[in-house]
């Protein structure tokens, strides 16, 4: 379905597009259907990105895979689409406007063109590790399909974790598995390229002093989604270290954003929202439990943002503002926050117990494709683009950018962004090709 | 239509295939009105065979089930494995199956199967809302060769598990019903066809702003005609009365004037000043508008007409406009608006040292965040139609940063506060004006929405010295003391409100927020379009937004234009009225009710040799409302998709439900 390459005769797409995120499926469709070829690729074993991980998403509270899985079964399902997975970007050299795009595709150890996603080989292999795309509180076998709705239905083989026992291959009823597949490199001839790498986010340990690595109850936002998410690693929330519900979750913002001194001066954009999102979401699955966002601005700036900041208020989520200066991990797995409140004269130094607590992180660039790339990042790591002429272009003619990749955005925002981007594609292939015909005409006069 | 106008084709390459006419071609589209008839007159066959089909009916169905559990958001509550147990026994139902995500590809995939391999005519997916995915499942069931209208949605998650959280029963009753009332209506579904219409590859902008000129360079970058129409005589919007911009400090000016030379140097955009869109009629592919102008000192000159395919909104803002005496505005000179202190700083002549407003010499100064904005219910005064500006204008407080920064680096020995609630510098290298703007030494305060600030005439008329307005607030940076902070002038952060487009609005029957702004689909799936096909949204006609944000948001419309007139024809659902010509006593009450212009008229036809006026349905201009159905004395009229006897079906399949709530599954399967 998406792998059946022709050997003989090398794919052309009119646009590659790197990274199959929110951002990058967006492009890809927005381009299709114009009637363009799209070669889509993942790094990872399915297409979707972060969001597909996420549960509920603001400011409607849909929920991200009811908007995230419909996207990817249509890139798809899309004639123009090609969807390369377990591939990544490594380099792109442009030669005489066209750029030639080295990709490395990884070894999966099955054969797509034979694997139907039946996912027997994944029920018999012994080899458990833990999850990432549960942020590791699932558990996951060395082989298998990466998540329930993933994109394509295939194996994947991890050599890191599998244990050469074979069983694997004994029961897989196509013969699909190859132990002696080897990675491939491969370039690609496209005339345009949309960057839609995305994000990564830093460490929970930025901050020393939050002693993250001391209590596996200080968490990332991502985990907290997989808590919350209905089909997540435990179905309810439960809290890492003892499985315990929490009853008491401080959310800690600007954790790793907005600090010249860890290298993330700028404010990350999406945590304020979904921290209060989470916030929302745990009042409704822990009625009991009392929920408190520390914050310094509460930054809900989008369409319906604020009526969402005003709402979760009004539901009861106490909203603290001040700067955590410490967290200690205390008895029972608890954590005591050392917070300066600018609220209470008598006592602006707090101290409060939770039992759970979510670090806001600063989201970073995912993929550095400076030096390997004629792409320019700006000094803040992300994508340098003229934002106020156009957003979506670059420093390199023919390639352009959307979503995290060109700095912190939400969903909202990157799906305009996307859009903008192909449409951007579309007019520089357009002209390119214009002047293409207009040269060969000429050609055509004078010869 | 032709598909080669001006096409680009190269060997080798895709073909970049979606090039409208030249205006020669154009103006020969226009007045092609007989190719429409045409295509109209085939619309007409289909309806008459769709009638033909209609007696005789499939009398067996083979219906596939799919209740999806969307997680958990419905199967949390909806006891989803027994509605498929109770409805795989209602007669027909071939299969009932339970999906964890029925959206989801492995999802979709199963519902083709089945319908390939237990040879299914007619699927239900009970889920959430139509509007969310009824696309999504249509085309599920056209990949497996079904005609897509056969095709039922059932809302179990908005109208069940969300809405009766706390009645699991209830809920669960309540899909049994639902599914069982649209598997009734299957029954008497027929397979349809879309309606088809000509394309017309022309888009009619409206707004001149750079959100217009943006989406119009782009769709005329793209071989597209584009007709841009701007009320006032220059094109740039608001970003004529601004200085320099954040966050690149580019003359705003600057960027006006070169989106304008690359509107003025495409000979695809046509540029219409001091001109209003004053009519528009039609649909998606074929919108008939009137543009009137240009306004001269006389009133207007003339009128056009244009024949677009696709309108898109790029009306726009206007700043928020404080009332009389809020914060003393316009009681005091030296209470100005954002807007109006950009002007004055423009205004000063750049060696000048000190900063003196109608005679006043500022040295302090406060600015206000959140005015007109962050409005809460019994704290601010509402707007003169009661309604309260509750959301966040998103710009002011980058806004305002950047000329509190401006200030201390122009005239060091004024003195700058700032008074907000939160900082929102959310954006790529807003965060730097904060920084920026505390190293420059703009001194914060802070206050709660609850407790607003007071902007108060100094009550001792004292001194010279004294400075004659005072702001008090009750500071949360400093635990809640309240403080009174004596300035010169007063610079209110206004907000952003949208233009005055009420016409526009119930002209193209446009739908707005309760915030007034123009209302996407949905801000995900679908976030520049709005209700009405065809029309697009392009800046902050849909909220407020930046200049890197607005300029996105046209890229974004620009592509969904792009995209339709991919297209050689626009593919409309055939919900529309149908007459029934042997029904049909030509009285004419239905014709009084439709409020489409020319969706409904009487023609002449010859009845056994005798001429009689019989109603007639313009599919095209038709929105299948149903307005015309239930006055017809003779059931000559319905709406395909929503018959009179799919709704009695409907009911028959609820009342046989509920006879089987109290009396058990037999009695279902027996009514069923
Ligand atoms: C905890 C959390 C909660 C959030 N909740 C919300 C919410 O409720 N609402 C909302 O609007 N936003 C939310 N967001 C923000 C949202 O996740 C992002 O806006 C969105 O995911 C960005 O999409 P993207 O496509 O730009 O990036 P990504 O999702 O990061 O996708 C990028 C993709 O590119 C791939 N890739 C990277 N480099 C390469 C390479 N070299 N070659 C091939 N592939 C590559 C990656 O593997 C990845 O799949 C949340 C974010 C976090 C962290
Ligand atoms: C005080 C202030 C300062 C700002 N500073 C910055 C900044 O520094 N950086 C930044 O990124 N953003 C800034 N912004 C935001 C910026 O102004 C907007 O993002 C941008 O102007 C939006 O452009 P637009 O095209 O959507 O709307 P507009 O600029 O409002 O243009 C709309 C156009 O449509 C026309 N129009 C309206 N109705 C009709 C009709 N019925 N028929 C025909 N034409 C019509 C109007 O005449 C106007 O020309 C600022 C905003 C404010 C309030
Ligand atoms: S060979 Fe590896 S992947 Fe296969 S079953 Fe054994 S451990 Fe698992
Ligand atoms: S590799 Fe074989 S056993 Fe595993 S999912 Fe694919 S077909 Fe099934
Ligand atoms: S979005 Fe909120 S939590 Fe995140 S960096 Fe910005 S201000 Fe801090
Ligand atoms: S951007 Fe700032 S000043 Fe404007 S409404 Fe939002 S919080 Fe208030
Ligand atoms: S369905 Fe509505 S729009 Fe259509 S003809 Fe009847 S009244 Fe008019």
């Amino acid at each position: 379905m998406t792998l059946a390459t022709d050997p003989s005769k090398p794919y052309r797409p009119d646009a590659l597009v790197v990274g199959g995120g929110i951002a990058g499926m967006q492009s890809a469709l927005d381009l299709a259907d114009q009637g363009l070829k799209v070669m889509l690729v993942e790094r990872g074993p399915s297409i979707g990105g972060h969001m597909i991980a996420l549960a509920k998403v603001f400011p409607t509270l849909d929920c991200a895979s009811c908007i995230t899985a419909p996207k990817m079964s249509a890139s798809s399902h899309h004639d123009n689409i090609k969807i390369l997975v377990n591939t990544e970007v490594q380099a792109i050299q442009t030669i005489n406007g066209v750029h030639h795009v080295k990709l490395l595709k990884k070894a999966t150890y099955v054969n797509f063109d034979k694997c139907i996603g039946c996912r027997l080989c994944e029920y018999a292999c012994d080899a458990e590790y833990p999850d990432p795309l549960e942020e590791g509180l699932g558990a996951k076998r060395a082989i298998g399909v990466a998540f329930t709705n993933a994109i394509p239905q295939k194996a994947v083989l991890d050599p890191e974790l599998c244990a050469t026992c074979g069983t694997c291959a004994r029961v897989c009823p196509t013969d699909a598995i190859e132990f002696d597949q080897q990675p491939e490199t491969v370039i690609v001839e496209t005339d345009a390229v949309v960057v839609a790498s995305g994000f990564a986010l830093n460490s929970l340990n930025v901050k020393p002093q939050y002693n993250a690595m001391r209590s596996k109850n200080i968490i990332s936002g991502l985990t907290m989604e997989r808590l919350l998410a209905p089909h997540g690693p435990y179905g309810r929330v439960l809290r890492p270290s003892d499985g315990k519900i929490p009853s008491s979750v401080a959310f800690v913002q600007c954790a790793g954003s907005r600090d010249a001194s860890i290298g993330v001066p700028y404010c990350s954009r999406v945590c304020c929202m979904y921290a209060i999102k989470q916030a929302m979401l745990l009042s409704g699955a822990l009625p009991i439990a009392d929920i408190t966002i520390y914050y310094m601005d509460i930054r809900a700036f989008g369409k319906g943002y604020e009526e969402f900041y005003q709402n979760a208020k009004a539901m009861g989520v106490n909203f603290v503002r001040g700067k955590v200066a410490r967290i200690d991990p205390v008895d029972d797995g608890d954590l005591l926050l050392h917070v300066e409140s600018t609220e209470d004269a008598e006592n602006f130094l707090q101290q409060h117990r939770h039992d759970l607590v979510v670090l806001a992180q600063g989201m970073l660039p995912e993929w550095d494709m400076s030096g390997t790339t004629p792409v320019r990042r700006a000094p803040d790591g992300f994508v340098a683009t003229p934002m106020l002429t156009s957003p979506t272009a670059t420093t390199a003619p023919g390639i352009f950018v959307a979503g995290v990749a060109a700095g912190p955005k939400d969903i909202v925002d990157t799906i305009a962004e996307a859009g903008a981007a192909a449409m951007q594609v579309s007019q520089y292939l357009y002209q390119k090709r214009s002047i293409a015909v207009d040269q060969t005409q000429a050609a055509v006069l004078v010869g | 239509m032709s598909d080669k106008n001006g096409s680009i084709q190269q060997p080798g390459t895709q073909d970049l295939d979606l090039v409208c006419g030249t205006p020669e071609e154009e103006e020969a589209l226009l007045e092609a009105d007989a190719t429409y008839m045409k295509q109209l007159a085939a619309v007409k066959q289909q309806l008459e065979r769709v009638q033909q089909q209609r007696s005789d009916l499939p009398p067996e169905v083979r219906v596939g089930v799919y209740i999806c559990r969307c997680g958990g958001n419905i199967s949390d509550v909806v006891d989803v494995e027994r509605v498929a147990e109770v409805v795989s026994l209602i007669p027909g139902v071939v299969t009932a199956k339970v999906n964890t995500f029925c959206c989801s590809d492995p999802g979709q995939q199963t519902i083709t199967s089945d319908i390939l391999e237990q040879n299914l005519d007619r699927v239900v997916v009970a889920s959430c809302s139509p509007s969310l995915h009824e696309q999504t499942f249509r085309g599920a069931v056209s990949r497996a060769n079904l005609n897509p209208y056969l095709y039922e949605q059932v809302n179990i998650r908005e109208q069940g598990s969300w809405a009766h959280r706390h009645d699991p029963e209830g809920a669960t009753q309540l899909a049994i019903h639902m599914i069982s009332a649209a598997i009734g209506k299957l029954r008497y579904s027929i397979p349809l066809d879309q309606i088809k219409l000509p394309n017309h590859r022309k888009a009619l902008v409206i707004g001149g702003g750079i959100g217009g000129m943006k989406a119009a360079v782009d769709m005329a970058g793209r071989g597209l005609l584009v007709m841009l129409v701007e009320k006032s005589d220059r094109l740039g919007g608001r970003l004529n009365e601004r200085g320099r911009v954040y966050p690149s400090e580019k003359m705003a000016s600057e960027l006006v004037t070169e989106l304008i030379q690359k509107v003025r140097a495409n000979k695809n955009i046509e540029v219409l000043l001091n001109s209003n869109v004053t009519s528009v009629n039609g649909f998606i592919g074929n919108f008939r508008t009137v543009i009137t102008g240009p306004f001269g000192p006389a009133g207007a000159t003339e009128s056009t007409d244009a024949l677009v395919g696709a309108i898109v909104m790029a009306t726009g803002y206007r700043p928020y406009v404080p009332r009389d005496g809020e914060f003393l505005y316009h009681q005091d000179p030296c209470v100005l608006t954002t807007p109006e202190f950009i002007q004055f700083l423009q205004s000063l002549d750049a060696r000048t040292k000190d900063m003196v407003y109608q005679g006043r010499t500022i040295r302090s100064l406060a600015f206000l965040h959140c005015v007109g904005s962050r409005q809460l219910d019994g704290v601010h005064e509402p707007q003169s139609d009661g309604t309260l500006n509750t959301y966040c204008s998103r710009v002011c407080c980058s806004t305002i940063l950047q000329q509190a920064l401006a200030v201390r680096e122009r005239f060091p020995k004024v003195r700058v506060y700032d008074f907000h609630r939160d900082i929102r510098t959310y954006g790529r290298g807003e965060e730097d004006y904060y920084i920026n703007a505390s190293k420059a030494g703009v001194v914060f305060f802070r206050f709660n929405g609850e407790d607003p600030i007071k902007v108060e005439r100094n009550g001792h008329a004292g001194g010279k010295k004294a400075a004659p307005l005072t702001v008090t607030v009750k500071d949360a940076l400093t635990w809640g003391e309240e403080l009174e902070v004596p300035v010169d002038m007063v610079v209110l952060g206004v907000g952003m409100m949208p233009s005055h487009i009420e016409d526009l609005v119930e002209s193209i029957k446009l739908p707005t927020g309760e915030d007034h702004f123009l209302q996407e689909v949905h801000p995900k799936l679908r976030p520049v379009e709005v209700a009405v096909n065809g029309v697009l949204l392009a800046g902050t006609a849909q909220g407020p937004m930046n200049i890197q944000e607005t300029l996105n948001a046209a890229g974004a419309a620009a592509v969904k234009a792009a995209s339709m007139f991919a297209k050689d024809v626009v593919e409309l659902n055939p919900f529309v009225a149908v007459v029934d010509a042997s029904r049909c006593t030509g009285n004419a009450i239905c014709v009084t009710q439709c409020d489409y212009e020319g969706a409904l008229k009487m023609v002449e036809v010859e009845v056994d040799g005798r001429k009689v006026q019989r109603a007639e349905v313009n599919a095209g201009l038709c929105s299948g409302c149903g307005a015309c159905v239930p006055v017809c004395p003779s059931r000559a009229i319905d709406v395909d998709g929503w018959r009179l006897d799919q709704y009695d079906a409907m009911v028959d399949g609820l009342v046989a439900d509920s006879a089987h709530s109290q009396c058990g599954v037999e009695e279902l399967v027996h009514l069923g």
